[in-house]
């Protein structure tokens, strides 16, 4: 009987559209409703309850999925595309996105909710609650595309709604700038994804496996059909690994990974919430869901296996350390977002598609929950920066408890969330190493990240909630926030201890479960000897990050390096992000910046001088012809007289043959 | 019978239209300006005239032996119409700018 | 006249040469002539010489025509030409010379001009090739004969010729008014 609701899957990114233009039209008469807050709550809810539904109805069918979509273009067979070319636009209701319909819409629900009380006294609220409403339509939008070029579509307007949601307090030149870097490096990231689209365009567009013809049916993610990779092998990979890399690059872009990852801590110049939406659950999801779509219904090389795995590994372990000294909230969370999407990049690309998006699903709750509680600290004492915080879990008890539950998941300890999605990572990739001996350092990698997970998010609650310090006087007294921002946050923590055990309800499970033949591996999660002691081991590291956080920063402890201390030097590294800002903005400053100039210098005097001097030839040369007419009447009749001769000359070369044609006269 | 001259006559008529031409690029006066196109009109009326006297003329179905003579009246008439005209513009000149040398009347605005 | 052209139709002996018939060196002259006066009018410093020249010069050509058995273009030469042409030429000067006995800017003669001029007579010469060798007797004509001609077959174009006329003396009338500035 639900299942009869996945024909209306289109309603539920239309909903918050609907939304967007309302509040973009009459946003700033509505007052009384918050600036169109509340519209875009209502919104986003109706489109929950739906999405909710809709998931409801796929765990009920597994093996079931429902594509409906529309022919926009459509060519008939032609020599380029022997069995014709069309262009869709359609939805696909499958589990994936199910799951992902799901995270996105609570979490987009809970956050907006929490806005109308964190955003209470800001400027320019209509305009916030619009773009929001447009991201979540992008987003919804994404994850229901049915096909490659809608899904790139929606992706590139998702980044777009984050430079908007970035730029937010536009007046600020370090959030503007942030906003167009996030663009900028995204865009990098964008040029290769859709090179790789065109890539694999060009290898499977006209043949492909038997009854499926990419180009006629428009590119649809379709089930049923082997991914092509078993097909094809062979004749195209070096084709098809350049076009993973390329989809690679355009996930790393997307989801901050190394080396794109310099946008995601800046973009912290936005509002919380739209941290907490955009760069901690939803668009940095995007990139993982694009890996797993294409290792779903593409296809990667085991040379893009190696490559994500290595890069997945790497980013890890990467962000961790740079997490581990920062001195503002909401960065420390921004690197722990980069890290935990290493984790899922790490198993994706291992060949564990559907443990990868389990980590998402758990993630985007205790992260999102992070960023909430953050920004209820922020919201109370008026600034984040660490060392001007302590002592508040006596005054802010709900964000404290908060807090500490999502430091709990997000550092892997049971029951809570994390833990199972974490564990289950780093059991599959364990168990393919014995094939692939390669992914040895990237598991060492995310295993010590692990270790330093638990220390800087406890770190950070050490520093903020414990302890008795005296408090800056000029801060005001922090106290709760309204109930509009408590009620999200204690959904989320709801959802941080009980999401990773959804898992092994069976009904739930069928979300994890791809119709046609495809197996998803790791899922749900078994417990053999090997695994257990694995899972202690990760418990273990989590929990000694715990425990020395506590040593160095518990209790109103501030630990300082002393001054001659060999660990100086590698924090003044850490902390200025391995200077990769730098470099980029040097290679950005003196490489493209000659370029540019070179090429001015072409357009100014190459093509403007040809250009230019064609009009001054012109002009000179009828500035010759014009003195021809000088009135003289001598000068004319010298002009006749010389045509006159003209005429005689030509009369004499072609006599004879006008005497021939005029007929002997 | 007179006989009719060849060299001679086509020399005299190419001479009288080479004068003509010399008079019309060289002379800076209005009125030789006149008087050269006159030599060289009368040039032509004498090749008319002259080439109505030859014979061959009377035996041709398509042509009228006097034709010539016929055209160079009219000619006469038409070349002393174009003096008077001539004349009263370059009176008109002579008024307006004081001058008859054409080389100063090079502007259409006079 | 024609008793004179009968008397004289043998030739004259000239320079101990062929007979060169009396025509012949009549019209030599009268070429010579002609050619001569064309120049010297416009070659001479005094406009009114310049008057004198052209004269004999219409006078010349008037000969010439009755030579070429054309007694009536003769007499009309004379009348059109050596009186009303010359004469109305002779007013034009008088009226717009500054100073009696002067004359104004005759420049010098280039090269230009006179290379147009030697190439155009030499273009000329050519069509000598297109004329009979020989010399051939001249065909005469009674002036009847001409004035059928001209108001019968060609009567469309002496019609023309009154009407340009008509023109050209409103024209000239226009042209000279008394409101000109």
């Amino acid at each position: 009987m639900l299942a009869s609701l996945f024909g209306w899957a289109f309603l539920v990114p239309l909903l918050p559209a609907l939304a967007f233009i309302v509040i973009g039209l009459f946003g700033p008469r509505l007052r009384r409703l918050e600036y169109g807050g509340w519209i875009a709550v209502g919104a986003a809810f109706v489109s929950m309850v739906l999405a909710v539904l809709i998931a409801l109805g796929e765990m009920a069918s597994p093996d079931t999925y429902t594509s409906l979509s529309y022919t926009w273009l459509s060519l008939p067979a032609n020599p380029t595309f022997p069995y014709g070319f069309s262009l869709v636009i359609g939805t696909l209701v499958d589990p994936l996105s199910s799951l992902m319909l799901i995270v996105v819409t609570v979490v987009g629900f809970l956050v907006l909710l929490y806005s109308i009380g964190y955003m209470h006294h800001e400027h320019g609220l209509p305009r916030y609650y619009a773009e929001l409403s447009l991201f979540l339509t992008a987003m919804i939008g994404l994850v229901l595309s049915n096909n490659l070029l809608e899904f790139f579509l929606f992706w590139e307007l998702v980044g777009v709604c984050s430079y908007f949601l970035i730029g937010f307090f536009y007046e600020k030149p370090s959030a503007a700038s942030a906003a167009k870097e996030a663009f900028l490096i995204t865009r990098i990231g964008d040029i290769l994804f859709l090179l790789g689209i065109f890539i694999f365009f060009y290898v499977y567009a006209s043949d492909g496996p038997a009854g499926l013809h990419w180009a006629s049916s428009g590119f649809l993610f379709a089930y049923g059909n082997v991914p092509f990779l078993a097909g094809s092998l062979g004749a195209n990979t070096p084709l098809l690994t350049i076009a993973g890399l390329c989809i690679l690059a355009g996930a790393a872009g997307k989801s901050a990974q190394f080396p794109l990852h310099v946008w995601l801590p800046d973009a912290m110049e936005g509002p919380t919430t739209v941290s907490a939406l955009i760069h901690a659950a939803t668009m940095v999801a995007a990139g993982v869901y694009l890996l797993a779509m294409t290792s779903i219904f593409l296809g990667f090389t085991p040379t893009d296996q190696l490559a994500i795995v290595a890069i997945g590994g790497f980013t890890t372990l990467f962000a961790a350390t740079m997490a581990v000294v920062n001195t503002d909230i909401k960065r420390v969370i921004a690197y722990s977002t980069i890290s935990q999407l290493g984790y899922m990049v790490l198993a994706v690309g291992a060949g564990f598609a559907m443990v990868g998006l389990y980590h998402l699903f758990t993630h985007a709750f205790f992260k999102a929950l992070l960023f909430l509680a953050a920004g209820s600290v922020i919201h109370a004492i008026g600034t984040q920066d660490l060392f001007k915080m302590g002592g508040l879990k006596r005054h802010l008890r709900v964000t404290g408890a908060a807090f500490a539950i999502g430091g709990l998941a997000l550092a892997g300890i049971p029951p809570f969330a994390g833990f199972w999605s974490k564990d289950d990572i780093l059991s599959s990739v364990y168990s393919v190493t014995g094939s692939h001996p390669d992914y040895w350092p990237f598991l060492l990698m995310a295993m010590a990240a692990v270790f330093l997970t638990g220390y800087y998010i406890f770190r950070v609650w050490f520093l903020t909630f414990s302890g008795d310090r005296t408090r800056d006087p000029t801060l005001p007294t922090p106290h709760e926030g309204p109930w509009v921002m408590q009620v999200p946050l204690i959904i989320l923590s709801g959802f941080a201890i009980g999401a990773g055990l959804l898992i092994f309800i069976p009904g739930f499970a069928n979300l994890f479960l791809l119709p046609g033949g495809v197996t998803a591996l790791g899922i749900p999660p078994t417990y053999g000897t090997t695994d257990i002691l694995l899972s202690a081991l990760g418990v273990a590291l989590g929990g000694g990050g715990i425990l020395t956080a506590w040593a160095l920063w518990g209790n109103g402890r501030i630990f300082r390096l002393p001054e001659e201390s060999v660990w100086n030097s590698a924090r003044t590294v850490l902390v200025n992000r391995y200077y990769f800002k730098v470099a980029y903005d040097a290679v950005g400053a003196r490489a493209v910046y000659s370029v540019a100039r070179a090429a001015d210098f072409v357009d100014q005097f190459v093509i403007d001088g040809t250009v230019r001097g064609i009009e001054q030839l012109f002009s000179r040369i009828s500035d010759r012809m014009r003195r021809i007419q000088s009135g003289v009447v001598s000068d004319y009749a010298a002009y006749v007289v010389g045509g006159l001769l003209a005429v005689f000359v030509l009369l004499l070369l072609a006599g004879p043959y006008l005497v021939n044609r005029i007929g002997g006269g | 019978m007179t006989t009719l001259p060849v060299g001679d006559f086509l020399a005299l008529a190419s001479g009288l239209v080479a004068i003509s031409i010399f008079g019309i690029l060289t002379r800076r006066n209005f009125i030789l300006l006149l008087i050269a196109l006159e030599i060289g009109m009368n040039a032509a009326i004498l090749s008319f005239v002259y080439f109505a006297a030859f014979p061959q003329c009377v035996t041709a179905a398509t042509c009228h032996p006097l034709t010539g003579q016929a055209i160079a009246v009219v000619v006469i008439g038409l070349a002393a119409t174009e003096v008077a005209v001539g004349l009263a513009i370059v009176l008109a000149l002579h008024r307006i700018r004081g001058t008859t040398n054409v080389a100063e009347a090079n502007s259409l605005h006079l | 006249m024609r008793d004179l052209h009968q008397c004289l139709s043998e030739g004259v002996p000239v320079l101990g040469d062929s007979h060169v018939s009396l025509t012949e060196l009549a019209f030599f002259a009268l070429a010579v002539i002609a050619v001569a006066t064309g120049l010297l009018a416009l070659l001479v410093r005094e406009l009114v010489h310049t008057i004198l020249w052209i004269g004999i010069f219409f006078v010349d050509l008037s000969a010439i025509y009755f030579l070429l058995e054309a007694p009536f273009l003769g007499v009309l030469q004379l009348g059109v030409y050596a009186g009303a042409v010359t004469i109305l030429l002779l007013f034009g000067i008088m009226v717009t010379r500054k100073r009696i006995f002067s004359r104004d800017a005759a420049t010098g003669v280039g090269a230009l001009p006179i290379a147009l001029a030697v190439v155009t007579f030499v273009f000329l010469i050519g069509a000598l090739g297109q004329l009979p060798g020989a010399a051939v007797p001249a065909a005469s004509y009674s002036v009847a004969s001409l004035s059928t001609l001209l108001f019968n077959a060609e009567a469309p174009y002496l019609l023309l010729l009154g009407l340009v006329m008509l023109s050209a003396l409103a024209g000239a009338i226009y042209l000279v008014r008394e409101g000109r500035e």
